[in-house]
């Protein structure tokens, strides 16, 4: 297949998913958004920490709307954020003065880092990349970012996976642990 | 089912047959229609692959042969297939190595001038001349008739290989021969259909 052939696709779409699964989806991401969001917003509002980051809204993606993707698997959700977030913070650490090379060094590490563990999850390149373009509240928490927000955010929302994908008659949550 | 069409079972899945599959799973699969597709490829190549080899000829082979040696008269032969109730059986040397093969189908062929003999054709020139047509047969002997050199295979060939010789010479049976070529059993077609179903 040459360069542009490749471009043309040809490929079949997939199909449109069921009604139930649709509401299902909604209702997960509504879940497991809410108690992040609570902590954030009116539990812990006013102090130092963060709760709630933008790729937690693509985790919801995954973890309550691709159920049996292997990228929302529970290995790939903490997986993936763990690493990432490491890898963001040291990016931030090292190259803060060259913000566009911390960026892309975050994001591109980050993912050949799920790679080779084995954790791929897309989310996690927006973990790495918060980690560097984020606000100095958050550049401020330095190595705390990995376990708050993000090991918490993350335990939270896999928990509230496992309770609503296992109560859809054709659901079920994990394929696999690790 | 011939075994050719073992490999083309794969060919008659069509896309679209994946992409009404994956409707009637539940959930957003996270692969499209044609990476579907060819993972069914690849894992049905494997799985045949795995059935090709997982049967050697010496685990299905008959090994008490009924023969005959190479000089024996063509009316002991006839004998000998009718009494076991045989339709084919290999020819040996003296050494025990096999030279040829006598069938029903050698036969016919002897007793019929056509291209494609058939028994029904015998019958035809049967009813068509007078005196019989085996006649001649009194003063042969298995080496005039057989078919040979014969298409031989060994114990550890696996079975599916010994089926696509059969499927694709039109033949029925294969002996077994070791390494000097001495006969060790026989696959019959019949031996390759219990193995298969």
């Amino acid at each position: 297949m040459s360069f542009f052939e490749k471009m043309k696709g040809g490929s079949q779409s997939p199909s449109v998913v069921s009604l139930s699964e649709i509401i299902w989806s909604w209702l997960g991401a509504f879940l497991g958004i809410t108690p992040v969001a609570f902590l954030n917003y009116n539990i812990f509002y006013g102090n130092d920490l963060v709760y709630i980051i933008g790729s937690f809204g693509a985790s919801a993606v995954l973890i309550y709307g691709a159920v049996r993707s292997p990228l929302a698997q529970p290995r790939n959700l903490v997986g993936g954020h763990l690493v990432s977030a490491v890898i963001g913070v040291i990016a931030y650490k090292l190259f803060y003065p060259f913000p566009w090379f911390a960026s892309s060094f975050a994001v591109a590490t980050a993912i050949a880092a799920m790679h080779a563990t084995k954790t791929l999850h897309p989310p996690g390149g927006a973990t790495a990349l918060i980690a560097v373009i984020g606000s100095e509240k958050i550049h401020a928490l330095g190595f705390w970012y990995i376990l708050v927000p993000v090991g918490v955010g993350v335990v939270i929302m896999l928990i509230v996976a496992l309770i609503v994908n296992n109560l859809a008659k054709n659901r079920r949550y994990p394929e696999f642990w690790y | 089912m011939t075994f050719r069409s073992l490999n083309e079972c794969k060919q008659s899945i069509t896309e679209n047959d994946i992409y009404e599959a994956m409707k009637k799973i539940p959930g957003y699969l996270d692969i499209t229609p044609s990476d579907c597709m060819e993972l069914y490829r690849v894992a049905f190549d494997h799985a045949i692959s795995k059935l090709k080899n997982a049967i050697k000829a010496d685990q299905i082979m008959t090994r008490k042969v009924v023969t005959v040696n190479e000089k024996t008269t063509l009316i002991e032969v006839v004998k000998k297939m009718a009494d076991n109730e045989i339709s084919g059986l290999p020819v040996l040397k003296n050494d025990q190595t096999v030279v040829g093969i006598i069938s029903e189908k050698d036969f016919l062929k002897r007793m019929n001038d056509d291209k494609r003999p058939s028994f029904m054709r015998v019958v035809l020139q049967c009813v068509q001349t007078t005196g019989c047509i085996a006649a001649d047969f009194n003063n042969l002997v298995a080496s005039d008739i057989m078919s040979s050199p014969p298409l031989m295979t060994s114990p550890q060939t696996p079975v599916l290989e010994v089926a696509n010789i059969m499927d694709k010479e039109n033949i029925n049976r294969v002996p077994v021969v070791d390494g000097q070529l001495k006969l060790v059993g026989i696959i019959a077609r019949s031996d390759i259909v219990q193995t298969l179903c």
